[in-house]
């Protein structure tokens, strides 16, 4: 053999390849003994080893055991996706001595055996894969880990009842929490509602302890009526820019005495109670709200329109009216965030055939809600839109938008069988000799007391008919609903006094554009994803960031309140830690061929690279650096590199395979 | 001024004239010219497509075959003509379809020179004339008359081919009328079957289905109701000729025609049952 050769095979470190088998994930596809056969054969592979689950305690155990046993420099583990045990096998191999960013993944299930049935195929792929794996880790050098420090102090966006609970979790374990609420006033949707399923407590007596507490909790800086604008930094060092929206009314000099409420004649369509009654231009959202303190509404304001009026300012006994309020951008620094923010209903508008918007005794379910309500605008009367009477017959219609894929909602909205079956209930209590109908395609009720609630939903009476109706219309005073009953086999026509639609649970929409300007990730319906969808339900992908609440899929309070307190619960066992580490696989700047020429800057997407403006140097903050790699591709001078994915190792990478 | 290819098909030529008649009159007004393209054929609407869906397609072809040799645009008014014509140049031009494609364009002996896009008049006022330029060229405002704009369902079914509006709730007719002066009313019945061809043999199932069209109209106050399919229009018609306090049913091009100017007589109203010019003079229209 060639001396110079001969050299550098010395000088080649020895690699382990640990082949899982993964269950059949991978072994059913890929032919695992002639991977095995060809890998021993490249040069510098000093030992490959397989085993049914390589992620188990006796998988990292013969991986521990082989660095050691067989003086191994380098470990391949060719397994599953590097987003899920990545960590895991550094953690082994660290543990048996070996720099754990000598460690690589070779991903030979998601990009290879689950994405062919060609055995041959696969099996060429996983040796391409292993190849090409080998050729970076032969080229890792050691790194450290960077820790970073963490700021102990929480962001929650949304205090509905999955923002208050996480909040209220977080604070009581003594760290502070900035709460953010868009809306003038705390509770979410559930301040809406009248009666919850499936123990007919009323929302309110549940809800009030809970707002009250947060409102005067030590721990809790509540900013209503405020919106986040931006977030830079990073986990455990997040800062967030928060708008403050115009209230017109001081905060500290008002005290919530309501003179004003009076008096002001402008008026609003009411969003908190669906539209049911106006509102007023100077409102708050119910007279037990948290904080207690009104806002104006400019659009509707008739001073702030065409400058006449001013009578909240006259009968304000503190003088808190400012008419000349403006937005104000305000700065905290916090090192974690939950996402708490929410739903709305699906526009039933949308549903041509429904009547809703058209027919005026058509209502969704949460308008419902306020007509149940003790404090809604009938004070708990159930009185129809139309023209204020009792309605002696009530359609419910369920799955109205929701398992309907030309809406663009395909999905289950989770919640509607059982609030419609408590609507139903609720509405035979308020009025003793009304017929309820319910239209229904499935009843799915798999939840603690469900299936018990519906059957005493059909024991009070009401009446259940398997069959989406087809049409909603006006005759005369009545609502008409065509349906099928398809267990009858027969076209039904129900003529109805009020039609309730269980219109489908959708994201939140100014959730999905903060999603966006977070830049984390969501999934086609708006919704935020999880990390992984059974094993880390509260995380997301970007670090530092958890959710909670119906933002994340439709659910009720109980699921709703249990993820919230595992968000808190995620966020307490991060502030258990007193520093961070972050991924020492950054980029790095060789200063002697950097001009400073500022391209890596621009590319930069975490603001992470910025040119020294003195040296015409540029810097790295490895914190922030996510080790995408962008900068170094476009780095001009290939001044820019990023730790063991160098050019070098990539061509090697390419070269090998 | 635009010049469209124009196909109207056999019933505007004898029961639906004044739908015809209005259209091209008004289209001037307006600001489009439709050049009716030379002997064209029936659109295929009577052949029975579950019996025979080969004879529904080919007589389209041709007439698409021979409107590709003067234009690339087809206009067509009647609901029926639209519905053929529009599906049939879907499965044309839709990908993957080439080879029934070929396959269809061989059984007529003319040429496509160019694809042809089927677009219906009241696609051209939208999407080309543009609706404030038509309100432009409104002389005699339709006075708040209170219409329902009634659809039917060749005109927007299916969804994915017709593309022409939201199937349950369409609102292309409704916008124009509101553009001419009317107040279109809430209407729930705007895309259900008015009957069709069942008043030939279930005179009574028609008269049925057409009674709820005609029943909600009222019940939302309308005073008028305006279709562009012949079909619907002859069976709410017929029905307004033998049951007492129906509506007056137009096409929409006879209101169209009113706003625009058109002179009574340009209007065709002698096709329409009962009172319609003293209606529209109790309106002030005429």
């Amino acid at each position: 053999m060639d001396e110079a050769v001969n050299r550098q095979e010395k000088q080649r470190p020895r690699t382990g390849v640990f082949v899982c088998h993964c269950g059949i994930n991978i072994a059913g596809t890929v032919k695992i003994p002639e991977v095995l056969e060809r890998v021993g054969e490249m040069p510098g592979v000093a030992v490959t080893k397989d085993y049914k689950y390589c992620c188990s305690d006796p998988g990292q155990q013969m991986i521990r055991d082989s660095i050691k046993s067989d003086n191994l420099g380098r470990v391949v583990v060719a397994c599953c996706s590097p987003t899920l045990h990545e960590t895991t096998f550094r953690n082994a191999c660290a543990e048996a001595g070996l720099n754990p960013y000598q460690c690589e993944i070779a991903n030979i299930r998601e990009q290879c055996a689950w994405v062919t049935e060609d055995k041959d195929k696969a099996t060429e792929k996983a040796t391409e894969i292993i190849r090409t794996t080998k050729a970076k880790v032969e080229n890792d050098v050691p790194l450290e880990a960077i820790t970073v420090p963490i700021n102990k102090r929480a962001l929650v966006i949304g205090a509905g009842i999955a923002g208050i609970q996480a909040a209220l979790d977080i604070a009581n374990a003594g760290f502070e929490v900035v709460l953010v609420e868009k809306e003038p006033s705390i509770g979410g949707h559930m301040a809406q509602l009248s009666e919850t399923f499936p123990t007919l407590d009323c929302s309110q007596c549940i809800l009030t302890p809970r707002t009250v507490e947060t409102g005067r909790h030590p721990k809790i800086k509540l900013m209503t009526y405020s919106e986040v604008d931006g977030v830079s930094g990073y986990v455990g060092n997040f800062k967030v820019k928060i708008r403050q929206k115009a209230r017109y009314v001081d905060f500290k000099t008002c005290t919530g005495c309501g003179a004003c409420l009076e008096k002001c004649p402008g008026r609003t369509e009411s969003r908190f109670e669906r539209g049911l009654t106006k509102g007023k231009a100077i409102y708050r959202l119910l007279p037990q709200a948290v904080p207690n303190k009104p806002v104006i509404d400019a659009e509707a304001c008739i001073y702030l329109q065409k400058g006449k009026c001013g009578n909240c300012a006259k009968v304000c006994p503190t003088g808190a009216i400012r008419y000349d309020d403006t937005d104000k951008y305000v700065e905290e620094e916090v090192g974690a965030i939950v996402l708490a923010t929410g739903y709305e209903l699906f526009d039933a508008a949308r549903l041509g055939s429904y009547g809703f918007g058209l027919v005026p005794d058509v209502i969704d379910g949460l308008a419902f809600e306020r007509l149940l309500s003790a404090s809604g605008p009938t004070s708990g009367e159930v009185k129809r839109p139309s023209d204020g009477k009792v309605p002696k017959k009530v359609v419910f219609v369920q799955c109205a938008g929701s398992r309907d894929s030309t809406n663009g909602v395909p999905y289950c909205s989770k919640i509607c069988c059982m609030y419609t079956a408590k609507q139903a209930i609720l509405y035979k209590h308020r009025v003793h000799d009304g017929e309820a109908t319910i239209c229904y395609i499935d009843v799915r009720t798999p939840g603690k007391g469900f299936e018990e609630f519906y059957k005493r939903a059909t024991d009070d009476g009401v009446t259940y008919i398997r069959g989406k109706p087809s049409k909603i219309f006006r005759r005369g005073d009545k609502t008409v609903v065509w349906a099928a009953d398809t267990l009858a086999g027969r076209k039904v026509e129900l003529e109805a006094d009020l039609v309730v639609l269980a219109t489908a649970v959708v994201a939140n929409p100014d959730g999905v554009a903060l999603a966006r300007k977070l830049k984390t990730q969501i999934d086609a319906h708006g919704f935020m994803t999880e990390a992984h969808p059974k094993l880390r339900p509260v995380e997301t992908l970007t670090a530092g960031y958890f959710l909670a609440g119906c933002g994340q899929g439709p659910k009720d309070i109980p699921e709703t309140v249990a993820q919230a307190s595992a968000a808190a619960a995620k966020v307490l066992a991060m502030f258990g830690n007193t520093r961070l580490t972050h991924s020492p696989t950054t980029a790095q700047v060789d200063e002697e061929i950097c001009v400073g020429c500022g391209y890596c800057e621009r590319t930069c997407a975490y603001e992470a690279v910025k040119v020294d403006p003195a040296k015409k140097k540029a810097v790295v903050n490895a914190a922030l650096c996510e080790g995408c790699g962008a900068c170094a591709v476009a780095c001009p001078s290939g001044a820019m590199t990023h730790k063991n994915a160098t050019k070098k190792a990539i061509f090697e990478m390419a070269d090998s395979f | 001024m635009t010049k469209y290819v124009y196909y109207p098909g056999c019933t505007l030529y004898t029961k639906a004239r004044s739908l015809d008649q209005c259209a091209r009159k008004a289209a001037e007004k307006v600001g489009f010219e439709l050049t009716e393209m030379p002997s064209w054929n029936c659109c295929g609407a009577i052949y029975n497509a579950t019996n025979d869906d080969l004879a529904a397609q080919v007589g389209s072809v041709r007439n698409l075959a021979k409107a590709s040799q003067i234009g690339n645009k087809l206009v067509t008014l009647c609901a029926a003509c639209h519905n053929v014509l529009k599906r049939v140049q879907n499965r044309l031009d839709a990908p993957g379809n080439e080879v029934q494609s070929e396959r269809l364009k061989t059984f007529v002996d003319e040429e496509f020179v160019q694809p042809v896009r089927v677009l219906h008049y009241l696609e051209v006022l939208k999407q080309d004339i543009g609706f404030e330029a038509i309100k432009s060229k409104v002389v005699k405002p339709l006075a708040k008359l209170k219409v329902a704009s009634y659809y039917g369902c060749l005109m927007v079914r299916p969804r994915e081919v017709l593309e022409f509006d939201d199937p349950e709730n369409p609102r292309v007719m409704d916008d124009l009328m509101r553009v001419l002066g009317a107040e279109p009313t809430r209407f729930d019945f705007k895309a259900e079957c008015c009957g069709g061809y069942l008043v030939v043999n279930r005179r009574d199932v028609a008269k049925g289905a057409s009674q709820k069209i005609l029943d909600n109209a009222k019940e939302w106050g309308a005073e008028a109701i305006v279709t562009t399919c012949p079909l619907c229009q002859y069976n709410l018609d017929k029905l307004r000729a033998t049951t007492d306090g129906c509506l007056p049913v137009f096409y929409f091009t006879q209101l169209l025609g009113v706003a625009v100017g058109l002179g009574q007589g340009e209007l065709g109203l002698d096709h329409n049952s009962g009172d319609p010019v003293g209606f529209l003079k109790s309106k002030g229209l005429l």
